[in-house]
């Protein structure tokens, strides 16, 4: 009888360190392969409310990753590009008057296809070209 | 034992004698109790068996339960320090790939682009501090510095019509402490810049540096001899004018 209790405890036990087990090795294989952007798993939060509240140069300096060849998740991308063209706009200027010619013109050229990948952002894109150049002190 | 026909030595047990073959009724005694004897071991082997065939399942529960406490240990420790792996494992990647990640480090810096450099070297965890990257070591301590300086001033300047921002004067404090810690550190670099095999690109990044204050934040280099010669207040007073306007 003893015995039994014994087995069927030590069962229950087992149970909960198979489930324990499980659970760990999820956590573990997801640590394993996050990528850079998601390590933080605020920043896209953090990025999709600064350009709600139109910081956008809170959302350029959030999204310096994507400039560094990082890998974002698909369903962050768009707040991303839109953190790069506030990023590019706010470099561009700098880029012009210290002659980096080539560097300029593959801003713009980035800067342009950002716009074209994303139509839907129209408003939003003429906002934060506004911002930067409301931002150069005359 | 002795046989009492031919006395040759016999054994305990024996029937018969092995020498003269007289039936020894002498070791009636030691053969009875030998057969019980055995009749005994094979009762306790059976018991024994019974009795561990009864165990077996809570032996092997035991064990199961030894390998998911194994299992929980290992996985605990992995999860716990998965991102030193990663980055352990990023590191030996970049050292493989030096060749490659050279001429991508030095695209960014040709063009300029120190902040997309700074990027570029945090993502793909560059140890700058051991080969075969080192010779980065000084560059890399003054584009952190540089990356904070732009970070800090972009988040400074840049809003919309109708921002909300939170506390302004952190931006404040931000980008006093950056511009700070940058031309500080170009002061007293920790080791000689003029020696430095990517020494152009420091001073390039001094000079856009120099014209990032002037876009930005209205310091030509007049305005930045006088801002760099005022005390730290009049310093914070300078940049609440300009950063904290209607």
């Amino acid at each position: 009888m003893t015995k039994k209790v014994v087995f069927i405890l030590s069962i229950i036990i087992n149970i909960i360190l198979g489930i324990v087990l499980v659970c760990n090795l999820i956590g573990a294989s997801e640590n394993l392969k996050f990528e850079y952007v998601e390590e933080d798993t605020i920043r896209p939060d953090s990025l999709r409310m600064y350009l709600d509240m139109q910081n956008y140069g809170v959302a350029a300096s959030l999204s310096h990753p994507i400039r560094g060849g990082a890998q974002i998740a698909a369903e962050d991308a768009d707040y991303y590009r839109l953190g790069e063209y506030a990023d590019l706009l706010f470099l561009k200027a700098i880029f012009d008057k210290s002659g980096n010619t080539d560097t300029l013109k593959d801003c713009e050229t980035r800067l342009a296809e950002i716009r074209e990948e994303m139509p839907d952002y129209g408003i939003l894109f003429d906002k934060i070209e506004q911002s930067a150049e409301q931002a150069i002190v005359e | 034992m002795k046989c009492i026909s031919c006395g040759a030595e016999i054994g305990l047990t024996d029937h018969v004698c092995p020498h003269c073959g007289r039936v020894l009724t002498e070791t009636a005694a030691h053969q009875a109790a030998q057969i019980q004897y055995q009749n005994d071991s094979e009762l306790t082997k059976r018991k024994a068996g019974k009795t561990l065939a009864g165990n077996i399942p809570l032996v092997i529960s035991a064990f199961v339960m030894l390998l998911l406490v194994i299992g929980i240990a290992i996985t605990g420790y992995v999860k716990k320090n998965a991102y030193h792996f990663r980055e352990d494992a990023q590191r030996k990647e970049s050292v493989n790939k030096y060749d490659e990640y050279s001429a991508a480090i030095r695209e960014y810096l040709d063009a300029g682009d120190y902040t997309g450099f700074a990027a570029f070297k945090e993502y793909h965890n560059i140890a700058e501090w051991e080969a075969p990257y080192d010779d980065l070591r000084l560059l890399w301590s003054i584009t952190g510095k540089y990356s904070a300086l732009v970070t800090n001033v972009e988040a400074a300047v840049m809003f919309g019509p109708e921002a909300r921002r939170y506390r302004p004067e952190d931006d404040v404090d931000g980008c006093h402490w950056a511009i700070h810690n940058f031309y500080y550190e170009l002061e007293h670099p920790e080791s000689d810049i003029d020696s430095d095999p990517y020494r152009d690109y420091i001073y390039d990044m001094k000079e856009k540096a120099d014209l990032l204050l002037e876009i930005y934040l209205g310091l030509d280099a007049t305005g930045r001899d006088a801002y760099f010669a005022a005390s730290d207040l009049e310093q914070k007073v300078y940049l609440e004018e300009v950063l904290i306007h209607d």
